[in-house]
Formats: structure tokens, C-alpha cells, sequence
């Protein structure tokens, strides 16, 4: 039985997508504003729009204080020397092997929110596919990009 | 040779009916809406004229701003007006060249070029669209002419070429030319090399295969573009009254109208045969004149009535092979194969490639032995789960029992949708008897079924990485889903297996891993944490 890896993501990503969940929630609020709008001109219970906007609120709430929370406790990873190991997902379980030698390059990148809070994520990529590692202090993305990248380099062609 | 030259003009009218055809679309569907409008008709007709001049104009610059020309070691091509492009295409990065003759190019006796190189982002290819045969031949033999001289140069240098694709082919030549004679001077083996790559061309290939036109016909007979066809003519037919005059449309509705049952089935049956009748024809035209021919690492496979094609694949970039069997080619143990290859590939089949239109399966490991000795082989698969089948009936039965449960109660005669869950459940039954997963040595074998039998030989060296996903459903039942994703033309692709137990995915897991300890089931740890 392979063991499943064991590194956590930083504390500050659960910050981090907390917000970016609290900026997405306000597509959750179109609803009300298109009933909203549509009151304008047609005769539509008012106690719909209270609905609506209590239903965005609740979607918003839960996606913000109890799935990011739940997504960000179940993202795993591990760094072998051959391989690289990703498992996350609530609802959907991922579990992905990346072999050293099938690597083609890594990159850390940012985002707005993410630069405010020093954090960076590790892409790793391979011809086929891509993969992230979404949320590292600034230093251990630098340090784990560079070690990957090492070890791609070091891994054996013949394999 | 050293002139900057242009394509045949006739290339003018090839892009200007190819751009026509692409607007073709567009140009029914404004016809349809605009229909009722009369008053618009005038400026629907500027509009189109508009177009087509556009079109043509479109179409000369483009001849008369494309330029190509052949150095000493790479083809050179500008074009554009506005946003111009100069593209250097080095001759020993070309992986293939090849010359198609197109309907459009027929008309004119002309071919179209084909460039493929290896890697390179967005545009791994190279067109260009209309030259005379001679020229095109010309072309080709002083490329790979070039080629073949500037690895040799390489190889003398001891340099070493990363593009491990590439390095087969010429290096067994360097030791044909060792043993012969290695003691002359450079420039001396340059045209050794070229003389050398001339006798190569006219070499007997190795192995040759051709459709035949008893395999074409069953071919044909049993395509399965069908249901697309008989989608595509249902929706002409079902626009036809617009164009037809209305005393005519008038007297059919009213026909048609008392008409019976039977009358209406037997349009479907019209309508479905004269699809199939399509189909039929368009079979035949695509894969009529299918050859296939092996020479040395390179596989050619010729085909096409009215569009002559030519496609040229490196054996070694093969990363995944599959055996199609829709069901009723699988009544008679017909199937069909395609490869997967970095390189090559084309956007109708979904980029990859028809290896054999059509063969009996018993026949597939002695095909590929002689084209691929490595995919030739015969995996045992092992069966999925029992409890896998409730997944794969239940997520076919679900869907179709709410559509027909609306139907019912909305539609008269909606009961009837209640065939469809069954036929759902009948499907997922035999998908479920079809799946089925191999670890034949250094291949992971998938078999699986949506409506056709599918099965995929994927390398483990291939394999760019393994991933297993478990949905809430499948937690209860302790199974997974297992993804591997391999490199084709410009992108990955990715093959699944749905719902095999904890014990077929850590085999898998333990099979593709490349950490010793998970592989010998150590438990020595070396991992760095970090």
C-alpha cells in the first residue's frame, strides 16, 4: 500500500481563496439583481428577491468558511526524488504521479492576492499535462521549484 | 534555385474556395433567418459581394505576398501584408514531408505541401497550398537530402541531438557509410551521403499493406457516420419547405397529413437509408486506394479517391495505439486501428491517425508486428468489480427516467421515452462486461466501451502521469477511476478507466511508479521533505 504524502499547503492559501471565494461569490448575486431588474417592468412577488438574496448569502457563506477550508485541509503533496506525488479534492478525491523524468519544466507564479501575501504556486508541467501546487510561501516555492527542476535534470533518460 | 519564388497562382482560387467554404455556414444560415425579410435582400447581396471580393482579394495577397525559398540548409518562407512573418524552417528539424493532392489541387494538376517539424509550439506544420508536382517532388528530395547530410555533419562532430525521435534513422546510416568507405574527405561524403539517400528512396519497402476493396466495401458497409448523417440530412430535409414553392408544400403537408403511421416510418427509414447511402460513398472516397507501406522507421500511408492523401509517421513517436470495434463490426470481428503520435495526426480523427480501416481482430498483433513489433501482442485483461455494474447501469438509467418522466406527463404518447432508461441499462451492462484492465509487461491496456469496444496499448515510458479520482459515489463502494495522459500532435490526451477496485489501482500506482521502494514494496523512505 503506497503511503498517501503528507505535505500541507501554507496557512496563508486558506486565506488567500477564502477571498478569491468571497470576490467569486458575487456572481452568486446576479440572480437577485436580474429578478430584481425584472420587477421593473413585470408584476413578481417581492418575497422571490428576499429569497434569492438569502440563498446567494447562504451559497456564499458555505463556500467561503466551509469548502475552501475543507478543499485547502485535504490538498496534499510529496516530493520524492522520482517522482512527485499531488492528492486533493472533497468531493472528487485526486490522487496524481508525476515521474521526474516526464517533467518538462516547473514555474511558480502569483497572483494579486497571493503577492500580498507572499505566496506563490509551484506549476508543474509535463508534455501532456499541467499540474499546480496552488498556495507556498515565497521561499519554499522558490526551493521546491529549483529542487524539481534538479531532480528532472538528474532524472535517468534511459528509465 | 536561389530566387525568391511564389506558389502557383492557381493557389488564389484554391484559398478563395476554401475561405468560401468556410463561410458556407454562415451564408445558409443568414439565408434561412433572412427569408423573410424581402425588403434586406438588396443589402444581403452587397453584403455577399462584399465577401467574396474581400475573399479574392484576400486570396491574391496571400499569393502574391508568399514567398519561399530554398537555402543551404533551410527553407525560408515570408508572407503577409500587414503583419508579416518570416519563418526559417531548419532542414534538420523537418520530421516529415508530405505531398497531398486535393480535389481543389487536382482541378489544377497541382500538389500541396505539407512541412512537419519536430516540436515548435503553435504551428508544427507548415503549408504550402499549391505547386506543381515537379516543383513540390524537388522540394521534398532537396530537403531531405539536406537533412539527412546536416545530421551526418552532427554525428561527425560527436554532437549529440536531443531529440531522441530524430536519432534512429540517421545513425544507422552513418554505419552503412563507416564500413564503407570512412577515410574520404568531408566534402566528399557530402554527396556520398546524398547519392546514398537517393538509392535509400528507391529501396523495396519492408512491409506493405494494403485495404483492398473487399475490406473497403465492408469498411463502408458498416461506418458508423451514420446517425451524424442521417442528423444532417433529417435537418436539410426539415428546412427544404422554405425553398420549395408553396403550392407544392402545401399539397405534401396535406399528404402527409392523412397519411399513416407507416408513411411517416417509412420516410425515417428514406431518410436513414440515404445516410447511410452517404456515408457508404464517403467511405469508400476516403479510405479507397488505403496503402500503407513501412520503410525503415517511417511508416507511409497513402489514401483518398478524390482527396489523395499522404501522411508520414516515425514509428518511434508512436505513443499509443487503439483498437476500435463499434458493435456491429464486432458481430463480424472487424475492428479498426488508430495510433496516437507526437507529430502527425489529423483534426478529423481527432488527431490521431487510421493505422488499418479495417481488419479482423485475430489478424491486429500480426499487422502491427511487421509495423510495430513493439504494440504486437495479446493483453489477458482482468475484469472490474461486480459492484462497478450498479455504477455503470445507474448513471445510464437515472438521466433517460427524468427525461421520460417529463415526457409523460407533457407529451402525448411520452410513455413511450420509458424504452430509453432500458436501452440506457442495456448499454451500461455491456459496458461494464467490456471494461477491462492489463499490465502486460511495459504496457498499461485499457479496454472499455461508450457505444463502440475500445482498447489502448499505452507504453509506460509514454505515460507523462498517472492519476486515479474518486467521486463521492464511488467512496461508497471503495473504487476509482484511473487517468494516464500521453502526448499527441500539439496536446495531450488522456485515457480513463471508470470504477476498477482499490487493488487494480494500487497495482497500477505500483506498476507505473518509479520510486524503488513503492516498486519492491520497501519501506525504506528517501523522499525529501520540503
Amino acid at each position: 500500500m503506497r503511503p498517501t504524502p503528507d505535505q500541507a499547503l501554507d496557512e496563508r492559501t486558506l486565506t488567500v481563496w477564502k477571498i478569491a471565494a468571497a470576490i467569486g461569490s458575487i456572481l452568486y448575486f446576479v440572480f437577485p439583481a436580474a429578478y430584481w431588474g425584472a420587477l421593473k417592468f413585470w408584476e413578481f412577488p417581492d418575497w422571490i428577491f428576499y429569497a434569492l438574496i438569502f440563498v446567494a448569502i447562504l451559497f456564499a457563506l458555505i463556500n467561503i468558511f466551509f469548502i475552501q477550508k475543507l478543499q485547502w485541509s485535504r490538498w496534499r503533496y510529496k516530493i520524492y526524488d522520482n517522482e512527485v506525488e499531488l492528492m486533493h479534492g472533497v468531493f472528487v478525491v485526486r490522487r496524481v504521479i508525476i515521474p521526474m523524468i516526464r517533467v518538462q519544466h516547473v514555474d511558480t507564479r502569483q497572483g494579486p492576492i497571493m503577492r500580498y501575501y507572499k505566496l506563490a504556486s509551484v506549476t508543474i508541467s509535463t508534455a501532456a499535462t499541467t499540474h499546480e501546487i496552488p498556495g507556498l510561501s515565497l521561499e519554499k516555492a522558490g526551493t521546491l521549484r529549483d529542487h524539481i527542476a534538479q531532480l528532472a535534470r538528474e532524472a535517468d533518460p534511459n528509465e | 534555385m536561389n530566387d525568391w519564388k511564389r506558389q502557383h497562382p492557381a493557389s488564389i482560387f484554391i484559398s478563395f474556395i476554401n475561405n468560401v467554404k468556410q463561410m458556407i455556414i454562415t451564408f445558409i444560415a443568414i439565408f434561412i433567418f433572412g427569408q423573410s425579410q424581402t425588403t434586406g435582400s438588396f443589402y444581403y447581396l452587397i453584403f455577399f459581394g462584399a465577401i467574396l471580393l474581400f475573399s479574392i482579394g484576400s486570396g491574391f495577397i496571400g499569393w502574391w505576398k508568399f514567398k519561399y525559398i530554398l537555402r543551404q540548409d533551410e527553407l525560408q518562407i515570408k508572407q503577409g501584408l500587414i503583419f508579416r512573418k518570416n519563418r526559417f524552417i531548419r532542414k534538420d528539424r523537418i520530421q516529415s514531408i508530405d505531398i497531398n493532392a486535393k480535389l481543389l489541387q487536382r482541378l489544377f494538376g497541382l500538389v500541396e505541401v505539407r512541412i512537419e517539424t519536430a516540436g515548435g509550439g503553435n504551428e508544427p506544420e507548415f503549408r504550402i497550398v499549391a505547386l506543381r508536382k515537379e516543383e513540390a517532388e524537388q522540394i521534398k528530395k532537396q530537403l531531405l537530402k539536406k537533412y539527412k547530410m546536416k545530421t551526418k555533419l552532427e554525428s561527425d562532430e560527436q554532437s549529440v541531438n536531443n531529440e531522441d525521435f530524430n536519432e534512429k534513422l540517421p545513425k544507422e546510416e552513418e554505419e552503412e557509410f563507416y564500413s564503407s568507405d570512412g577515410t574520404e574527405t568531408k566534402e566528399y561524403q557530402l554527396e556520398e551521403v546524398s547519392e546514398d539517400m537517393e538509392e535509400e528512396e528507391e529501396k523495396k519497402p519492408e512491409y506493405q499493406w494494403e485495404l483492398g476493396n473487399r475490406r473497403l466495401f465492408v469498411a463502408a458497409l458498416t461506418s458508423s457516420g451514420v446517425g451524424i448523417a442521417a442528423t444532417f440530412i433529417a435537418a436539410i430535409m426539415s428546412q427544404a419547405p422554405q425553398f420549395l414553392p408553396d403550392w407544392l408544400f402545401e399539397s405534401v403537408i396535406g399528404w402527409f397529413l392523412e397519411s399513416s403511421v407507416l408513411l411517416i416510418g417509412g420516410t425515417i427509414v428514406f431518410v436513414l437509408l440515404t445516410a447511410w447511402l452517404f456515408t457508404l460513398v464517403g467511405t469508400l472516397l476516403k479510405y479507397g486506394l488505403f496503402k500503407l507501406t513501412k520503410i525503415k522507421d517511417e511508416i507511409h500511408i497513402s489514401r483518398g479517391v478524390i482527396d489523395q492523401r499522404q501522411l508520414t509517421l516515425n514509428a518511434s513517436r508512436i505513443t499509443a495505439v487503439r483498437i476500435v470495434q463499434s458493435p456491429l463490426r464486432q458481430l463480424f470481428r472487424y475492428v479498426s486501428v488508430y495510433v496516437e503520435s507526437a507529430g502527425g495526426g489529423t483534426k478529423e480523427e481527432d488527431l490521431s491517425t487510421v493505422l488499418i480501416p479495417l481488419c479482423k481482430r485475430m489478424d491486429v498483433p500480426e499487422i502491427l508486428n511487421q509495423i510495430i513489433p513493439d504494440f504486437a501482442f495479446t493483453p489477458t485483461y482482468e475484469g472490474i468489480p461486480k459492484e462497478s455494474l450498479r455504477r455503470y447501469m445507474i448513471k445510464l438509467i437515472v438521466p433517460p427516467v427524468v427525461v421520460a418522466g417529463v415526457a409523460t406527463y407533457f407529451l402525448p404518447y411520452g410513455w413511450i421515452a420509458f424504452v430509453l432508461p432500458i436501452v440506457g441499462a442495456v448499454i451500461g451492462y455491456f459496458q461494464y462486461k467490456s471494461a477491462g484492465i492489463s499490465l502486460h509487461k511495459e504496457f498499461l491496456c485499457i479496454k472499455s466501451r461508450v457505444i463502440s469496444k475500445t482498447e489502448v496499448f499505452i507504453p509506460r515510458k509514454r505515460i507523462q502521469d498517472m492519476e486515479s479520482t474518486q467521486n463521492v459515489l464511488q467512496k461508497l463502494d471503495q473504487l476509482y477511476t484511473i487517468h494516464v495522459s500521453v502526448l499527441t500532435s500539439m496536446m495531450g490526451k488522456t485515457f480513463s478507466l471508470r470504477h476498477i477496485s482499490l487493488s487494480q489501482i494500487e497495482k497500477g500506482h505500483m506498476w507505473y511508479s518509479y520510486q524503488e521502494e513503492f516498486l519492491q514494496s520497501a519501506d525504506k523512505k528517501t523522499s525529501t521533505d520540503l
